[in-house]
């Protein structure tokens, strides 16, 4: 039997215990600076960035049937849960097809035609003739028009083939409208439809870079930008060749930026990077003045969404994130929190106590907590790799933590303390815990507190090695920490790699340096503008071209 | 769900289905298998998992003095109806974690019914900074359901109750290396992709079928068009995706021949499966209708797991308001977070002491659908607060048509890949092998 190792006895284990609960992301991957090359590209020397296909996330699905059919009824509820990657759902490399998938992929395909249909198939799939051809011929109408729309690009001409045999075979043997569901049907599982493919036969320059045709482009620019499908103006720029030029593609990204669907897409983006799935299911103790906390987690999701959508679209920057010092309440959060709420609906409250920005967002402290007491340790891990992707080193190998018992009485500072004075912990844990002691003033509720068990609560923590100078050393509380935070080049640069990531679907590597390294410049030159950080994303060359694949010429 | 609908139209009817919500009510034919002496009578398999190891002292049987002559400890006392159908194995390792990447739980669950170490890699980090990717390899239930599973309509049915951690740690069931199954958490999903169509004719149901076929061999025709011109990594996504295509309609020629027990249960209530208070009519209504699955011949194997490991879970109706993960740290001598502990695992006990209790009510042959079921349960780790991967709380129950059970075993540092090979046998597929061969023997020794 392997033994035990109890070097570390009972000091890193209780912390473990909490460190251990999250997954993390992985760092940013260290850049190199662009170096320019005469074919109008700035990274042109080296591997290409990669574009696999990307399976459509649950949310890409819903709204690409709202877009394509006014189907709002959100047919991938029953879809499985994605696999995640550093927070994100979209990850190209474990998003893939698994048998329960495949399967309600076709379910939601039958509900979804099938609703197309009975919703009339005449404005689906008008015919004005009465014969089997005539009909057929209308048939392969739809099959090109809704097909192109579904594809996101026009059909090949063997694709509309076979569609159109499909069509053909159904409206013959049963009925023009069984043939308009049935081809719906197998549009809709077709991997044209449920992947995005960035590939057509090119020829391959010598640099590698493949530029991306412009529907390929099309549909890059919407899913990031909007979540969804092409719309009409952007098919229409498609259509006509106008995606070729950087400022052409700018233009069409600063007007998808305006849409509503942009506002889902932000906060799709939020709820991956604060993974505030989290919040579901956020277990709590009752709380005096509020009878039923079941489902509370989502008023603190909704409160803290509200915040960030507010930040992004109304302030708009870095600095607000962490400075903007608005709380949104609904009624229940508002008896929670000591707030006046109206009775429906949230609102914002600009002078909570101990209001500072996110840092301070009630639901952000009630995620990063226990269900009875705050979580250092949680909230320490949330700064370094969230917001300033650091990588918690691995313990040494063969550590097997064994577990204290607990010492009752103790304040939750007292509590974890003991466990970063071990000198076998102390190493990893007095980077975690130094930040996370900084947030003591916010209880698992998110509420602000000076007092923990009749005792004044000190808020000092220490921020160590996060790689800027400038960041590191001593605080006291959340206000300093948020302070030295919002004009961290670390954050800034933190933030445009999880853009990037979302972007791209998949973990920056080596080949992405340069085109990161571009954005996180732009970004940076824009005052930390985030509507510039995605503009300068869209137009990354990793964004743009694709590297030379097998069926190239 | 033992709110059975009493529909005397459907009880007295066999079922004939096919995937995808689909099912027609047959006449009864008095020549399906009821009573037809010797007759033989489909095998199941379930896997069960639940995380953060156990109460050792609570959970190994008491007053041992032979393998046959032992008593139930604490946890166990919902089984002991059915004491004679269990086998405890004890002294087996899950020695597939002793080297590979990943943290200590990440390994523990992804090696557990895969046998496998875990694939080297970046995707997932746990708290503590250890990386690694999916378990490299099939996991026993869907190698077995390769065997017994064809020719029902869903191959293998993954059922969880708040099993929401959609990465590393939250995966037990995979088709293959990298390949994990999602459970399903929502009982009206399981509802609905098992029991939907019930009640479709034949007629209804044959041209369902014709329609399917023609859209899937369309559908089926555009991977072509596509995998030429994609990276060698995104050919082998599509060529899986196409596959699992085939398969789809290759199963909607499978028909299931129920039992008289085979009654569409009521449509279940709308339950939030992130809520901690929803998790017991989860966890019930879950098992009860994999019971009926069985009994209608729906699936023959599945795989159950309450949440994942590492979580912060509570078990208010328990009035154990501990996180999972953080009580399964402290020691024993801490009474409080003990008692939790004692609680939680007895409730998993009377999970699977209710699910038994259910396959025994269904009549099969001279015997009941119990007797042709096997349910292997583990654990990611043997104590939380220790993250041993020895001895390992497994626990067989069922499986009497090869086990020999009613008993306690105690190995001596025994490969758990070497259960993993007697399940697969037990399960009438031949192995002496599972997972990472160099550390397989053969079957456990004793065990038939």
């Amino acid at each position: 039997m392997r033994p035990v190792l109890r070097l570390l006895g009972p000091a890193c284990a209780l912390l473990l215990a909490a460190a251990c609960s999250s997954n993390a992301p992985s760092g940013a991957s260290d850049p190199s600076p662009p170096s320019g090359g005469d074919d109008g590209l700035v990274c042109s020397a080296g591997e290409r960035p990669a574009a696999p296909l990307a399976l459509l996330t649950r949310r890409q699905y819903d709204a690409t049937i709202s877009d394509l059919l006014g189907d709002n009824s959100q047919p991938s509820s029953s879809f499985p849960a994605e696999n995640q990657v550093a927070g994100f759902n979209n990850n190209t490399e474990v998003h893939i097809a698994n048998p329960l998938l495949v399967e309600q992929f076709m379910n939601a395909a039958e509900g979804i035609s099938a609703r197309a249909v009975a919703a009339g198939v005449d404005q689906l799939a008008p015919c004005a003739g009465t014969s089997t051809a005539e009909r057929a011929q209308c048939g392969a109408t739809f099959v090109a028009s809704f097909g192109k729309r579904a594809f996101r690009r026009p059909l090949t001409t063997d694709e509309a083939q076979a569609f159109n045999t499909l069509f053909a075979g159904m409206n013959a043997t049963r009925s023009y409208a069984t043939a308009v569901e049935l081809t719906i049907q197998a549009l809709l599982q077709s991997p044209q439809f449920l992947y995005r493919v960035d590939s057509t036969r090119a020829a391959t320059p010598e640099t590698g870079a493949v530029p991306l045709d412009a529907y390929q482009l099309a549909s890059r620019l919407s899913y990031f930008l909007t979540g969804s499908m092409p719309d009409q103006p952007l098919f229409g720029a498609a259509d006509a060749g106008e995606l070729s030029s950087p400022a052409e593609i700018e233009t069409q990204a600063r007007r998808l930026l305006e849409t509503g669907r942009a506002r889902s897409m932000v906060r799709d983006f939020n709820q991956q990077w604060l993974q505030l799935e989290q919040l579901s299911g956020l277990a709590r103790n009752s709380v005096q003045g509020v009878s039923d906390v079941k489902g509370i987690g989502d008023d603190y999701r909704e409160s803290l969404l509200q915040f960030m959508d507010q930040t992004f679209w109304e302030h708009g920057d870095l600095k607000s994130l962490f400075l903007s010092p608005s709380t949104f309440v609904n009624a229940r959060l508002g008896s929670v929190l000591g707030l006046s709420a109206p009775a429906t609906g949230f609102a914002s409250v600009s002078d909570a106590p101990g209001s500072v920005g996110l840092l301070s967002q009630p639901g952000l402290m009630a995620m990063l907590a226990h269900s009875d007491q705050s979580g250092p340790v949680q909230r320490g891990v949330f700064v370094r790799q969230r917001l300033l992707c650091l990588e918690v080193p691995p313990p040494p190998p063969g550590l097997n933590p064994v577990a204290p018992d607990p010492a009752p009485g103790l304040t939750t500072r007292e509590r974890f303390r003991v466990h970063t004075e071990a000198p076998a912990c102390s190493g990893c844990h007095k980077l975690i815990d130094g930040t996370g002691f900084g947030f003591e003033k916010y209880d698992e509720f998110g509420r602000y507190r000076t007092q923990e068990n009749g005792r004044p609560v000190d808020a000092s923590g220490e921020m160590l090695a996060s790689g800027e100078a400038a960041v590191d050393g001593p605080f006291d509380g959340v206000q300093e920490l948020s302070t030295r935070l919002a004009s961290s080049e670390r954050v800034e640069r933190c933030l445009a790699t999880n853009w990037y990531r979302y972007a791209m679907g998949r973990v920056e590597t080596e080949a992405d340096g340069c085109s990161l390294r571009e954005v996180e410049q732009k970004f940076a030159a824009s005052g930390g503008q985030f509507k510039e950080l995605l503009v300068a994303v869209a137009l990354s060359e990793a964004f743009r071209y694709r590297p030379a694949l097998p069926g190239d010429m | 769900m033992n709110r059975v609908r009493k529909n005397p139209e459907l009880t007295r009817r066999h079922f004939l289905r096919a995937v995808g919500g689909a099912a027609v009510a047959l006449p009864l034919l008095s020549s399906l298998r009821a009573g037809a002496a010797g007759e033989e009578f489909p095998k199941r398999l379930v896997l069960m998992y639940t995380p953060n190891g156990v109460v050792p002292d609570s959970w190994w049987p008491r007053n041992v003095t032979s393998e046959s002559s032992w008593d139930l400890n604490t946890i166990h006392q919902p089984l002991a109806p059915f004491k004679d159908r269990l086998l405890f194995l004890g002294g087996v390792d899950l020695k597939v974690t002793d080297v590979g990447p990943g943290g200590l739980h990440q390994k523990g669950i992804g090696g557990l019914f895969t046998g496998q170490q875990l694939q080297s890699g970046d995707l997932f980090v746990d708290g503590c900074g250890q990386r690694a990717g999916w378990a490299n390899g099939i996991s026993v239930d869907q190698q077995i359901a390769k065997t017994i599973g064809i020719g029902t309509p869903i191959t293998s049915l993954e059922l969880g109750v708040r099993a929401t951690e959609n990465d590393v740690q939250g995966r037990i069931a995979y088709a293959g290396p990298g390949a994990p199954l999602p459970p399903m958490n929502d009982p009206s999903e399981v509802f609905q992709r098992l029991f939907s169509g019930f009640g479709q004719n034949t007629d209804q149901l044959a041209e369902l079928r014709a329609r399917r076929r023609s859209v899937l061999d369309t559908v089926q025709a555009q991977f072509k068009s596509v995998s030429g011109r994609v990276s060698s990594a995104d050919r082998q996504k599509l060529d899986a995706h196409l596959t699992l295509v085939r398969d789809l309609e290759n199963r909607m020629t499978a028909t299931s021949n129920g039992s008289s027990a085979c009654v569409a249960p009521a449509v279940p209530a709308t339950l939030d499966p992130n809520s901690e208070d929803d998790m017991p009519v989860i966890a019930g209504l879950h098992l009860d209708m994999l019971a009926t699955a069985f009994a209608c011949d729906l699936t023959r194997v599945a795989s159950f797991q309450i949440s994942t490991s590492l979580n912060h879970i509570r078990y208010p109706w328990l009035d154990s308001l501990g996180e999972g993960h953080a009580l399964s740290h402290m020691g024993p001598s801490d009474s409080n977070a003990f008692r939790e502990l004692v609680a939680r695992q007895t409730w998993h006990s009377q999970m699977l002491a209710n699910f038994l209790t259910r396959l025994s009510q269904i009549p099969e042959g001279s015997g009941t659908v119990l007797d042709n079921t096997l349910v292997l349960w583990g654990n990611e780790v043997a104590e939380g607060n220790t993250h041993a991967h020895e001895n390992i709380p497994f626990l067989t129950a069922g499986g009497g048509w090869h086990f020999r059970t009613g008993r306690s075993l105690q190995y001596t540092s025994a490969s758990h890949n070497d259960l993993l090979v007697s399940v697969l046998n037990a399960m009438g597929v031949a192995a002496t092998s599972f997972g990472q061969a160099d550390l397989c023997g053969g079957p456990l020794p004793n065990l038939v």
